[in-house]
């Protein structure tokens, strides 16, 4: 790929998901990029730039910009902190709460895979399996809320972080080989395409926001406007629950770390005064 | 060192996982079918056990059920690892002993992960 295109790419992705792309992963571009070229039947990442020049703000615009980022992840990934949300946080809010539901919001779930294994735990969880909870999961990526919302995972997803009493227990395994989460788990969660970037009032309020491992990929100001739209999602009282080496300190006045969780933060101001500390 | 007896009918599924097994700081015992297993396990029972299911002359569930009745034989962790992963024969050899269940084919990642489930690292 040439330097210019690179070029061409990084600014798409950092315009339109303040994802930062430095020199270093440039290999990362044509391998995301790949599957997007073959469909399309372009020869080089240079053509795919040169239709989104012609055309800005198209399908296939979006499309790319969900291609770029990453969908790694697993079931119970960081596994200790979950089991804090369940064991500490959700009992302590369900509390309060009394017979109004909880809302979780997955922002940057990816496939699912974070609101599935909260969906499990609650399910597990005498406390709270009968207080209503509801978790959204949303992601950038069209392609992988289709995949959340289909609810099927292959042969490898499964096997990581799920303990075979899990798999048994929470999901049935299809003709295909692949792996369906149950009906009580599906109704748990719901799934949305959302770009973190823009105004996510649509989406209501939430009790505890999970962003984890996403911001570390952005560009400052983008991580700044992005905890920005969550902060104003948070209901009061509510949690944001960064990933680990990530933080919101300095970022929005007014989001400060959480008395109730470490490493996690809250908003301590009305929703109105919240704002981008370098504003 | 925790010690990991490999029973696989398949010398390469044995190389490859015995590879993956040692770098989780394990020390790796080989056994072909259920019968060599069972007489590795008299000499010395291993921490985990790695077990197929189809093979030669004795297979992982009958080794399975022999294990858990001999002496010390309830120790060891077994993870089972087959290709027979409908839910059917993973709920059977759960019952008889097994204590996680691994589908093949599988990678470093999933015996990583599905030995921690156990508590193994």
């Amino acid at each position: 790929m040439e330097e210019a295109v690179f070029q061409e790419v990084a600014d798409l992705a950092l315009q339109g998901s303040g994802q930062l792309i430095p020199h270093s992963r440039a290999y990362l571009v044509e391998a995301r990029l790949a599957p997007i070229l073959r469909r399309e039947g372009f020869s080089e990442v240079g053509e795919l730039m040169a239709c989104l020049k012609a055309r800005p703000n198209s399908k296939l615009q979006s499309e790319t910009l969900a291609a770029l980022t990453s969908k790694q992840t697993s079931f119970f990934r960081d596994k200790e902190m979950l089991e804090r949300i369940a064991g500490h946080l959700l009992p302590m809010l369900a509390e309060s709460a009394g017979e109004e539901p909880l809302r979780i919001w997955c922002a940057g779930g990816a496939a699912g895979h974070e609101a599935y294994s909260l969906a499990i735990m609650l399910e597990e969880s005498e406390d709270l399996r009968d207080h209503p909870v509801e978790i959204l999961s949303t992601d950038i990526s069209e392609k992988s809320t289709n995949a959340a919302r289909a609810g099927k995972f292959n042969h490898f997803d499964v096997q990581k972080g799920l303990s075979i009493h899990r798999l048994l227990r929470h999901f049935s395994r299809l003709e295909t080989g692949e792996w369906q989460v149950s009906q009580t788990l599906a109704k748990r969660v719901a799934v949305r395409t959302h770009n973190l970037l823009h105004d996510a009032s649509g989406l209501g309020e939430f009790d505890i926001i999970l962003c984890r491992n996403v911001i570390s990929g952005m560009a400052q100001s983008a991580r700044a406007k992005v905890l920005l739209n969550l902060a104003r999602q948070l209901n009061d009282g509510g949690v944001l629950v960064l990933g680990q080496g990530e933080s919101a300190t300095g970022m929005v006045d007014g989001l400060e770390p959480s008395r109730e969780m470490r490493g996690a933060f809250t908003r301590k101001v009305a929703r109105n005064d919240l704002s981008t500390a370098a504003a | 060192m925790k010690s990991c007896l490999i029973v696989d009918d398949s010398r390469v599924v044995r190389k490859v996982a015995g590879r993956i097994i040692r770098d989780l700081q394990f020390e790796i015992v080989e056994a072909g079918d259920g019968k060599d297993a069972l007489e590795a396990c008299r000499a010395k029972m291993p921490d985990a056990i790695l077990l197929d299911w189809n093979m030669p002359v004795m297979n992982g569930i009958d080794f399975l059920r022999a294990l858990r009745r001999e002496q010390g034989g309830t120790e060891p962790v077994v993870v089972f690892c087959s290709t027979e992963n409908d839910a059917e024969h993973i709920g059977e050899a759960m019952r008889s002993g097994a204590n996680e269940f691994i589908m093949k084919p599988f990678d470093a990642d999933i015996i990583q992960s599905k030995f921690a489930e156990v508590g193994l690292v």
